[in-house]
C-alpha cells in the first residue's frame, strides 16, 4: 500500500502501474501467475437412483467478497439458455475463470457429441471425456477441483466422479472438494460410507462388525448436503451466502438455492 | 444449392455423404482420441513454471496440489506374477483418497501399477492400452509386454524434462515370454526383473519381501507374502494406506484377489501371530 | 569419513556405559565420541561415588537431560544414540531409542538413519518379545543382508554387541557373503 500512494502523487511524466524495464535493453521476464483462489466448496453424493451435487454461491478472492451468487454448478448438453434435457452436471471450484473454461468446453463437447452420433452421451463416457480435457492441460493446468454427477443408463444408479487438478479421477459414493473439503469429507466418510461405526454392542476385538454402507434415500441425502454447508459456514471464512442443489434423476434435473448465512 | 442446405440443415450422423472415407476422417478429427498436443504456458521455461505451480515436495505451499503417494509391488515366481498395492492418494498432508485403484487393468492379460501422479498414470497407462489393442488389430496377436513396456518407455522419454512423475510396473504373460515383469518410470528407465517396489513405502515393503523372497513358493504363500509386505508399507509409511489390492497374473490371464481394508488385516496379523510388537502400552 | 575416503573400517561405534549399559551412536563426526565419552565417564563416576550402577531407564533419562541441556546450548551435540541394558531388578533388557532432538522411547527394537527404512518392516514382521538369542541373531541377519542388498550407499559390514544379565560382550559376526537383489 506504501508503494502506490507513491505513485499517486503528481508528477509531469505519466507513469505506469507496473515497474519499468530496465534500460538495458535485455528482456525482461515476469512472474507468470495466471490464478487465483476463489474459495468456496462443492459436495456431491450418489444414491441408489439420483445424484446430489452442491455447492455454495459465494465468490472470494483474498478476504474481499466479491459477489454473493456465482454458481460453482453447471448442466452440461443441454439445449438453449435453459440447457433443457441436460442429464449431466458439472461441478468447479477453485479459480472461477478456469471453472467457467472447462465447463464451457466440456458442454460443448457434449453437444457436439449428440450432434454427430444422434444419442446423448452417457455419463461414463463423459467423465473419461473430462478427464482427457483437464489432462490436454497437463503442462498448464486448470486450477479446479471437478466433480461430476449423473444417472448410470446401464443400472440407473447415481453415478459421481471426481477428479484432481490436472484429471486423475475416480468414480465414488461422495465427495466434497474445495475451501471446506476438509471440514466436510470426514463428515461424509462417516455419514455416508458409515466409516468407524460398528454394530452397536458387537464384541470387542476382531469380531467387532463395521456397519455396512446402503445407498441412502434422498431426504437423508439432502438433509447432510444442508448439514454439510451450514457447518462449514460456520467454520470457513470463504463459505456462505447461498447453497445451490441439484438433483439429477431420470427425470432430469432439478435445482434449489437456499439462503445460507451472509456473514 | 439444394445439397448444401440438405447437407447443414441436418445432423452429420444422418448425412447420406457421411459414409464416405474424408467425411469419416473429418468426424475423427473433430473429436481426437488421446490427444497428444498439450497446451502450454506462456513462458521461457514451462518445466520450472510448471514445478513451481505444482511440486508440493519442494513448495508446500504451491496453489494447485496433484495426488501422488503410494506403495506398490509386484514379483515373479514360479506360479507366474504377484502384484500388490495400496490405495493412498495424498495431496500435500491432505489424503485426497483411500479408494484409489492402483492396479490397471490394461486388458485381460497385462497389468499396469500406478505410482507417482495419478493423472499421469491414469492417462498413459490408458493410452498404452490404446496402443496395445491397436498392434494386436494389426497384427492379429497378442503385444509381447517388452513391446508394451518400450512403447511407454519410449513415450515418457520423449516428455523427459516436462515435469511427468510416474513409476509404473508392466506385468503381462504371453506366449512367447511367459510371465514378464518390467519397471518404467519417468526419467525413461525401463528394466526388465523378478522384483520391484515402487513408491514413498518401497523400502519396507522390500525389507518384508527380501527377506522371504523365493522363486519356488506356491501360490498362497506368494499371495500372503505380496499383501503382507504392502501391509508392512502402510504401517510404517503415512504416504501409504486405505486398502490392499491384490492381483495374480497366471498363463490364462490374471485373476483378482480382492480389496480389503488394512485396519482389520493389520489387527489380525497383531493379534493371532504376535507381529507388530511395537505397538502396544507395556513399555514406556 | 573426511572427505571421500573410509579412515577406518571397523570403528568401534559403542561405549560401555557401566556392566550392563551400552549406548551405540551416529551422527556428526567429532560430537559422537565426544558426547558418547563424556556420558560414559559420568555414569563410572555415578557407579564409584555410590556403588551402585545407574538402570538403564535412569541412564536414559540422564542421557536424555544432557542432549536436551545440548540442544539449547549454542553449540548442540548432533548424536542420534541407541542405549540398551539390563536391568537386574526388573530382570528385564530394555532399549531406548533417543535422538538428537532429545526424544527418548523405550522400544521393542530400533534403527537410526537409513537403517530404518529398511529395517523397521522385517523387524515389525519377525520380532516376538519372546525370541531366543539365535533367533535374535537371524533377524539380524536378515536387516544386514537387505542393507547389503539395497541401501545405495556401499556398506561396510557391522559390530555386533550383546548385553544380557552377564553384561556386555562382542559377538563374533561373518559377514563376507555377497548378496545381491533378486
Amino acid at each position: 500500500m506504501a508503494a502506490h500512494t507513491l505513485h499517486t502523487l503528481p508528477s509531469t511524466n505519466p507513469s505506469f502501474s507496473f515497474p519499468q524495464h530496465a534500460p538495458s535493453g535485455a528482456p525482461t521476464q515476469h512472474s507468470f501467475y495466471p490464478y487465483t483462489d476463489n474459495g468456496g466448496s462443492t459436495l456431491g453424493i450418489s444414491g441408489a437412483s439420483f445424484t446430489v451435487i452442491a455447492g455454495d454461491t459465494r465468490l472470494t478472492s483474498g478476504y474481499n467478497i466479491l459477489t454473493r451468487y456465482a454458481p460453482k454448478l453447471f448442466k452440461i448438453g443441454g439445449s438453449g439458455p435453459d440447457h433443457k434435457g441436460a442429464k449431466i452436471v458439472l461441478s468447479v471450484v477453485g479459480f472461477a475463470a478456469d471453472g467457467r473454461a472447462l465447463q464451457e468446453r466440456l458442454d460443448t463437447l457434449v453437444k457436439l457429441y449428440r450432434y454427430q452420433h444422434g444419442k446423448d452421451i452417457t455419463v461414463h463416457a463423459c467423465a473419461q471425456r473430462l478427464s482427457h480435457i483437464l489432462y490436454n492441460k497437463r503442462f498448464f493446468p486448470y486450477y479446479v477441483q471437478a466433480i461430476l454427477g449423473g444417472v448410470d443408463e446401464v443400472d440407473g444408479s447415481g453415478a459421481l466422479y471426481s477428479y484432481d487438478p490436472v484429471g486423475s479421477y475416480e468414480r465414488e459414493y461422495c465427495r466434497a472438494a474445495g475451501a471446506a473439503a476438509s471440514l466436510i469429507m470426514p463428515f461424509l466418510d462417516n455419514q455416508v460410507n458409515l466409516k468407524n461405526q460398528y454394530e452397536p454392542g458387537s464384541v470387542q476385538g476382531l469380531e467387532k462388525k463395521q456397519l455396512e454402507a446402503k445407498p441412502l434415500d434422498r431426504e437423508t441425502v439432502e438433509g447432510l448436503v444442508r448439514d454439510a454447508f451450514t457447518s462449514a459456514v460456520e467454520r470457513h471464512i470463504e463459505v456462505g451466502d447461498g447453497l445451490q442443489m441439484m438433483v439429477i434423476t431420470n427425470e432430469g434435473i432439478e435445482e434449489v438455492v437456499l439462503p445460507l448465512k451472509r456473514d | 444449392m439444394d445439397t448444401l442446405v440438405a447437407r447443414y440443415s441436418r445432423p452429420s450422423h444422418q448425412d447420406p455423404a457421411y459414409t464416405s472415407d474424408d467425411q469419416q476422417q473429418a468426424l475423427a478429427d473433430v473429436a481426437p482420441p488421446l490427444s497428444l498436443n498439450f497446451a502450454l504456458p506462456p513462458v521461457a521455461s514451462s518445466a520450472s513454471w510448471l514445478r513451481a505451480m505444482t511440486d508440493d515436495a519442494s513448495n508446500p505451499n504451491c496453489p494447485i496440489k496433484i495426488a501422488h503417494g503410494t506403495t506398490t509391488l509386484a514379483f515373479r515366481f514360479k506360479g507366474g506374477i504377484i502384484v500388490a498395492t495400496d490405495s493412498r492418494a495424498t495431496a500435500g498432508n491432505w489424503i485426497a483418497s483411500q479408494t484409489v485403484k492402483k492396479v490397471i487393468e490394461i486388458n485381460s492379460c497385462l497389468l499396469g501399477t500406478m505410482a507417482g501422479g495419478a493423472a499421469d498414470c491414469q492417462y498413459w497407462l490408458a493410452y498404452l492400452g490404446m496402443q496395445c489393442r491397436l498392434h494386436e488389430l494389426r497384427h492379429k496377436r497378442r503385444i509381447s509386454v517388452a513391446a508394451a513396456s518400450k512403447i511407454l518407455a519410449n513415450l515418457v522419454y520423449s516428455y523427459k524434462g516436462m515435469g511427468l512423475s510416474m513409476g509404473t510396473m508392466c506385468a503381462g504373460v504371453t506366449k512367447e515370454e511367459g510371465p514378464a515383469l518390467y519397471y518404467i518410470d519417468s526419467d525413461g528407465t525401463r528394466l526388465a526383473g523378478n522384483l520391484f517396489c515402487v513408491g514413498s513405502g518401497q523400502t519396507f515393503a522390500y525389507g518384508v519381501l527380501d527377506a522371504e523372497y523365493s522363486y519356488e513358493m506356491d501360490d498362497d504363500t506368494a499371495l500372503e507374502l505380496g499383501r503382507r509386505s504392502i501391509l508392512a508399507a502402510t504401517h510404517r509409511d503415512a504416504y501409504s494406506g486405505g486398502f490392499i489390492n491384490l492381483y495374480h497374473v497366471k498363463e490364462e490371464g490374471w485373476v483378482k484377489h480382492g480389496f480389503n481394508d488394512t485396519n482389520p488385516i493389520f489387527w489380525n496379523t497383531k493379534l493371532t501371530k504376535g507381529e507388530f510388537s511395537n505397538v502396544t502400552s507395556e513399555l514406556a | 569419513m573426511r572427505g571421500a575416503s573410509i579412515l577406518k573400517a571397523n570403528d568401534d561405534k559403542t561405549r560401555q556405559l557401566n556392566k550392563q549399559t551400552l549406548m551405540a551412536f551416529s551422527g556428526e563426526p567429532g560430537d559422537t565420541v565426544q558426547f558418547a565419552e563424556y556420558i560414559q565417564a559420568n555414569i563410572q563416576l555415578y557407579s564409584m561415588r555410590n556403588g551402585t550402577d545407574l538402570s538403564p531407564y535412569e541412564v536414559s533419562s540422564f542421557v536424555r537431560s544432557e542432549l536436551a541441556k545440548s540442544l539449547r546450548s549454542r553449540s548442540p551435540y548432533t548424536v542420534n544414540l541407541l542405549l540398551s541394558g539390563y536391568d537386574p531388578i526388573k530382570q528385564k533388557p530394555e532399549l531406548y531409542w533417543i535422538d538428537y532432538l532429545a526424544s527418548s522411547a523405550p522400544v521393542p527394537y530400533a534403527a537410526h538413519g537409513y537403517a530404518q527404512y529398511y529395517c523397521l518392516s522385517i523387524l515389525d514382521k519377525h520380532h516376538h518379545p519372546d525370541i531366543s538369542l539365535e533367533q535374535g541373531m537371524k533377524i539380524l541377519r536378515m536387516c544386514t543382508d537387505e542393507l547389503k542388498r539395497r541401501l545405495p550407499i556401499d556398506f561396510k559390514g557391522v559390530m555386533v554387541k550383546i548385553v544380557d544379565k552377564e553384561g556386555v560382550r562382542e559377538e563374533e559376526y561373518v559377514d563376507d557373503k555377497q548378496v545381491y537383489a533378486p
